[in-house]
């Protein structure tokens, strides 16, 4: 079970490392000009960035879920995996935050997969948690 | 020691084959699930924009219907037009109550003088006008001035400004309509004086001028008189009015739902064999575990099991195998349609409104109900075979 | 108190092959008799054990239960029969794998729900456990015992609900000497201190000794 929620975390940390990364308004060819003419990327380029700073944590975490054999291991690696899915989450929404037109990639398609995805990964925690903390309590 | 939990200490020493049958029961409830929300969600919105309109007939040029149905269901900006002396024409046809013309027009693509790119815009006459004016009176207790325009629901102004500039000329937003989930949520709406003091301006005031041809509208909005038939109106109107085709209400987006239906055929052929696929994996991974568990049953028997015991329990735990996997299957799908909605909307093409909690209710029930059933009738001629048999066969090598 | 009346036993392979396993059986086991059915395998002591108990059907005979034909019963009554007199110890594991110890030993109690609660259940348990002696391995699994420890909590579970028989088919004869001669020690002591009606079945003659009765089976009929 473990093994298989650690490879899971591993292809949402891909997701949510690369997918950004093409549904950006700046893979768009869309930025946004200031009234000094000058060019700079929207927020949601910038939300993109951050999330490759929690992809590849989970990333680690993934592998390292998969790997480990100890109960206590698993009890902290479940912790931190639903600390980064909160943020995964918080960036898109709350934190940096995405263009406000709806009808923009960033905002239909790039934070509803953030979401998800963040989503999926503290499910996954909380599972990998319960599961761990049951163990940790028979043995003692 | 109980039933249900010899059930769950079953399902959980098992685990294959249980997560064989909770995958398939959440593909069943998801896909039944999803089906019926988007296809729900899109009848309730062109629903809510027929209510909207507010028009028995609407009256477009001949050969713009489906051009005027994309505009209101999926803001793709129209350009139509028809002489404006038809409103006269139509006003003058027996049973027709109330005439209000309008104008579509359209804001420029990524123009440095728009600070929204091709929005569809529809200008109406303040003094015939049966759906805004009436709606704005009840929502903020005035009608709209020269420059100000209320918006649907997806239209606001952009972050640090105070106005949406339409070809260079500033437009105040004074309301929201509520949502109906098409195109008409990203529609924005002001009277034909605005709409001329737009292309009045727009020369000079933006890359590319507004052009509005003289006397023409691009659509009539007819009400009939209560108690007559809107039928026979829209046929007397195509009989006396050349040019036009009137659109009842009833009718409109005939193509959109056409369409809907189109989905709906190839959604269910793909629920179905998905169902069917389900129930002949549920059904073999139940054969193999009631085989391998033929022994265990046998002892229940002897340990005093009645046929229907070992016939319940291995439902029992088929169902509670169901509900995790079509509860979770459910909660996905939900949580999936509400994220991905626009996205839903342009892929597709279709409108979509979410449906209210009750009937969001009673469609995750109905898939969950959909799951149960599949997985109990998958897992029955394996249950009943093995409750059946003799105890002392079940126990042999 | 059990009857076979003239009770045959065929098993029908395919339309030509049919072998009969009890062939014209009429035996009667007393209250408070230690039977041990002895013979090789393939005799018929096996067959006739299920057919005591009612886990398979006559092809001919009948099967008395207190003078009660097992056969004109419903399956639930059966059933409830089995649950109130009957326990049997099987040659196979028969603990159900996914449920600990103490879960295996109170089963027997779902049913029989009209007579216990689950504080009576787990202190007979709890009991049944010390008297065969693995007080400790009440939270544990099947699979974490050995062959011996398993059948001695079939033996516990098979006195959960106080039967009136116990049907041992060769409860022996996958254990070493010394455990062996354990297991059948407990039933003894069962059979002394509990006052249950005992039916072994083996194939090691030397067992014999340990009943107040023997029968002898050899190709489905009773020849000792």
């Amino acid at each position: 079970m473990n093994k298989i929620a650690g490879v899971l975390i591993i292809i949402l940390a891909l997701v949510i490392g690369i997918l950004p990364q093409f549904t950006d308004c700046q893979s768009q060819g869309k930025e946004l000009t200031l009234t000094t003419g000058k060019t700079v990327p929207m927020k949601c380029h910038w939300t993109a960035i951050a999330e490759i700073g929690m992809a590849v944590p989970l990333i680690a975490q993934g592998i390292m879920l998969f790997l480990s054999k100890r109960k206590e291991t698993r009890l902290a690696l479940s912790v931190t995996n639903i600390i980064l899915g909160i943020f995964v989450v918080l960036f898109p929404t709350w934190l940096i935050g995405v263009c406000a037109n709806n009808m923009m990639l960033c905002n239909n398609l790039m934070k509803p997969t953030l979401i998800l995805c963040g989503a999926l990964v503290i499910v996954i925690g909380l599972i990998t948690f319960i599961m761990a903390y049951r163990k940790v309590e028979s043995v003692a | 020691m109980n039933f249900t939990r010899l059930a769950l200490r079953s399902i959980t020493g098992n685990s294959f084959r249980s997560w064989v049958v909770v995958l398939c029961a959440m593909l069943v409830a998801g896909l039944a699930l999803a089906t019926s929300l988007i296809l729900r969600g899109a009848e309730n919105s062109l629903r809510l924009t027929i209510d909207r309109l507010g028009a028995d007939i609407i009256v477009v040029p001949q050969g713009a219907e489906t051009k005027v149905e994309s505009a209101l269901l999926m803001s793709t900006p129209a350009s139509i037009w028809m002489p404006d002396n038809v409103v006269g024409e139509i006003a003058s046809v027996p049973g027709v109550a109330v005439v209000s013309p309008q104008l579509y027009l359209s804001s420029l693509e990524n123009a440095s003088c728009c600070s929204v790119s091709s929005m569809f815009l529809v200008a109406y006459d303040p003094a015939t006008d049966f759906t805004i004016e009436p709606w704005l009176e009840k929502k903020i207790g005035s009608r709209l001035s020269l420059g100000e325009a209320v918006g649907g629901m997806h239209v606001f102004v952009p972050l640090g400004e105070e106005n949406i500039k339409i070809y260079g000329y500033l437009i105040s937003l004074k309301a929201n309509l509520e949502p109906t989930g098409t195109g008409l949520d990203q529609t924005m709406f002001f009277t034909f004086e605005t709409a001329r003091d737009i292309a009045r301006l727009s020369p000079t005031l933006a890359v590319k001028p507004l052009e509005i041809p003289l006397n023409s509208i691009s659509a009539a909005l007819v009400r009939v008189t209560p108690g007559v038939d809107p039928h026979e109106v829209a046929l007397e109107i195509f009989r006396k009015v050349s040019g036009v085709t009137p659109l009842e209400s009833p009718n409109l987006f005939l193509s959109y739902r056409k369409q809907m239906t189109g989905l709906l055929h190839s959604n269910l052929i793909v629920l179905g064999i998905t169902w069917g696929l389900s129930l002949v994996l549920i059904g073999l991974v139940f054969s193999m575990a009631a085989n391998e568990r033929r022994r265990e049953l046998g002892v229940l028997r002897a340990l005093g099991a009645t046929r229907d015991f070992v016939l319940r329990s291995l439902l029992m735990e088929a169902g509670i195998l169901a509900l995790i996997g079509g509860g979770v299957g459910v909660v996905l799908t939900t949580f999936v349609v509400i994220l991905f909605r626009t996205r839903i909307i342009q892929s597709l093409s279709l409108p979509f409104i979410f449906p209210s909690i009750l009937s969001l209710l009673v469609q995750v029930v109905a898939g969950l109900a959909l799951a149960l059933l599949s997985v109990a009738l998958a897992a029955l001629v394996p249950a009943y075979r093995i409750s059946y048999q003799d105890p002392a066969n079940a126990m042999r090598e | 108190m059990i009857v076979l009346d003239n009770i045959t036993k065929d098993y029908v392979l395919t339309k030509e092959s049919i072998v009969k396993a009890v062939k014209g059986v009429s035996l009667e086991i007393q209250r408070g008799e230690f039977v041990v059915v002895t013979g090789r395998s393939g005799s018929g002591k096996t067959t006739i054990l299920n057919l005591m108990a009612g886990l398979t059907r006559p092809t001919s005979g009948r099967v008395l239960l207190d003078g009660v034909d097992l056969w004109s019963l419903s399956d639930k009554k059966q059933s409830w029969l089995r649950s109130q007199k009957f326990s049997f110890v099987f040659q196979f594991p028969s603990l159900i794998p996914t449920l600990t110890v103490m879960e295996n030993i109170v089963l027997p109690v779902i049913f029989n729900k009209d007579h216990w609660n689950s504080d009576a259940a787990s202190q007979r348990a709890g009991e049944l456990l010390k008297m065969v002696g693995l007080e400790e391995k009440r939270t544990v699994y099947p699979r974490q015992l050995s062959a011996g420890q398993q059948q001695r909590i079939v033996i516990a579970r098979a006195l959960m609900n106080h039967p009136e028989v116990i049907l041992a088919d060769e409860p022996t004869s996958d254990l070493d000497e010394q455990t062996e001669g354990e297991i059948v020690d407990l039933f003894t002591q069962i059979h002394r201190e509990e006052h249950v009606t005992i039916v072994m079945v083996t194939h090691t003659s030397q067992l014999a000794a340990y009943g107040t009765r023997s029968i002898t089976m050899a190709m489905g009929e009773i020849v000792n």
